[in-house]
């Protein structure tokens, strides 16, 4: 571990750098810079789902591991979930709610892309594999939503490929059932 | 223009302290035995005794702006500045928080200190016009925006030196605390203070073990929170009461924010 020098870095620091630091050392500034959210993104889709969604009340997070388990997805990624032919309904509801709750959040530490890339993914995953709506998104708001989460860069392409499927199943007529 | 140094016994030491000629070690007043004074004086002297160590650095470039001639005998004017209007009973309790900012009272009182110690050398030795003495005092702005500033670095490095001395406790609960400074250190100080690229988010991970971006943004998170309790405590420390170290802080943000924008 590095030291800092605090009293002599602090003595020689420029206006503009204490002013810099003071406005980035706010709670509410920007944790991570626009351009880290592509490697947040891939951090997010490969992080263990439990690891996440294990916050929930007891209850839910015994529900989630025994679903997780019988699923084969315990340990598994946020990804391997979206690309489950079959993922568990309850774990894309699940997903849904964590992203939800950070994204209306005021003091969530996630970025807001990152959240809402989630929340749009998850009610996508369900829409496509399971001919279900987990959400009560009428179809324009969850056609802008699906487009603006295909529009983020650093969206890659199997999650593309999803957010064009759901796209087509929604211009289509939606679900079944 | 030459101000006498005078010895500190004609320097009008008139303190309310009972006088010991025992120094101690842990004080810059030696002369003063507070216990004797009783447990709010003895309180309250310890509380001076460390605000004044901590903001030395900023009171005596205020000085030194302010009397450039001065210079050489700054700090036992300081000293006596310290002795003989500090911790006087009372001044404290005349830093009312209705009247203005313990800074600006601070710089007020050391103005009028040393103008004052001027006048009565001038009396006594009448070397000097007041036209002398105006020349020695540079614009009162430069000023106190030098002691401004002196005083942010001040109470900052001192808010980094207990958080990291915090997060380096191996007494402290919170896991991943060493972890949570090495975090704060990466991400904020190396590149703000020395310059230092920043440590891409993907080495973030490796380097710190993250399970997933809410593990990073809540040690990240809690890095910030932990300097922003460290701050305020500094600041109360001097300014007392919760409304009045919020203004502190706000006041302190806007003056660098303000000075960042007038320089190049």
């Amino acid at each position: 571990m590095s030291e800092f020098d605090s009293a002599g870095a602090l003595l020689k620091s420029a206006p503009k750098s204490l002013a810099a630091f003071l406005a980035a050392g706010e709670e509410r500034a920007r944790l991570w810079r626009p351009e880290e959210l592509g490697a947040i993104y891939r951090h997010q889709m490969s992080a263990p789902i439990l690891m996440d969604l294990g916050g929930f009340d007891p209850a839910t997070a015994t529900r989630l591991r025994t679903l997780s388990a019988a699923q084969s997805l315990l340990l598994t990624s946020f990804l391997d979930l979206f690309l489950h032919p079959v993922p568990p309904i309850e774990l894309l509801n699940l997903t849904k709610d964590f992203a939800k709750g950070n994204m209306e959040h005021p003091d969530s530490s996630l970025p807001h892309e990152i959240t809402a890339v989630l929340y749009y993914v998850s009610i996508a995953a369900a829409y496509v594999r399971l001919d279900r709506k987990i959400s009560q998104l009428g179809d324009a708001e969850f056609k802008r939503g699906l487009l603006w989460a295909k529009g983020q860069p650093w969206v890659e392409k199997p999650i593309q490929d999803l957010l064009d499927e759901a796209l087509q199943k929604l211009a289509a007529g939606g679900p079944k059932a | 223009m030459g101000f006498p140094l005078a010895p500190p016994a004609l320097l009008g030491f008139i303190g309310i302290g009972v006088m010991s000629s025992e120094p101690t070690a842990s004080s810059i007043f030696p002369r003063t035995d507070w216990a004797e004074l009783g447990p709010t004086a003895e309180a309250d002297a310890v509380r001076l005794d460390r605000l004044i160590r901590l903001y030395w650095t900023p009171l005596r470039i205020f000085l030194v702006a302010s009397f450039p001639s001065l210079k050489d005998q700054a700090d036992v004017l300081l000293q006596e500045f310290a002795e003989d209007k500090i911790l006087k009973t009372g001044w404290l309790q005349r830093a009312d928080r209705e009247r203005g900012k313990f800074r600006d009272f601070l710089k007020i009182s050391l103005r009028n200190f040393v103008l004052d110690r001027l006048s009565r050398a001038e009396v006594k030795r009448a070397p000097l016009s007041l036209d002398e003495l105006e020349v020695d005092l540079p614009a009162a702005e430069e000023t106190a925006e030098a002691f401004d500033l002196t005083w942010v670095r001040t109470v900052l490095a001192e808010t980094l030196r207990r958080m990291e001395a915090d997060c380096k406790d191996p007494a402290e609960e919170q896991p991943r605390r060493s972890q949570i400074w090495e975090m704060f250190r990466i991400r904020l100080l190396e590149p703000f203070f020395n310059d230092a690229p920043q440590v891409p988010y993907d080495q973030l991970i490796e380097s710190f073990g993250l399970k997933s971006p809410t593990d990073a943004s809540n040690m990240l998170l809690s890095a910030k929170r932990i300097f922003k309790a460290h701050l305020t405590r500094v600041i109360k420390e001097y300014a007392e009461h919760d409304a009045a170290t919020a203004e502190e802080i706000r006041a302190l943000e806007e003056f660098v924010a303000g000075l960042a924008r007038k320089m190049p």
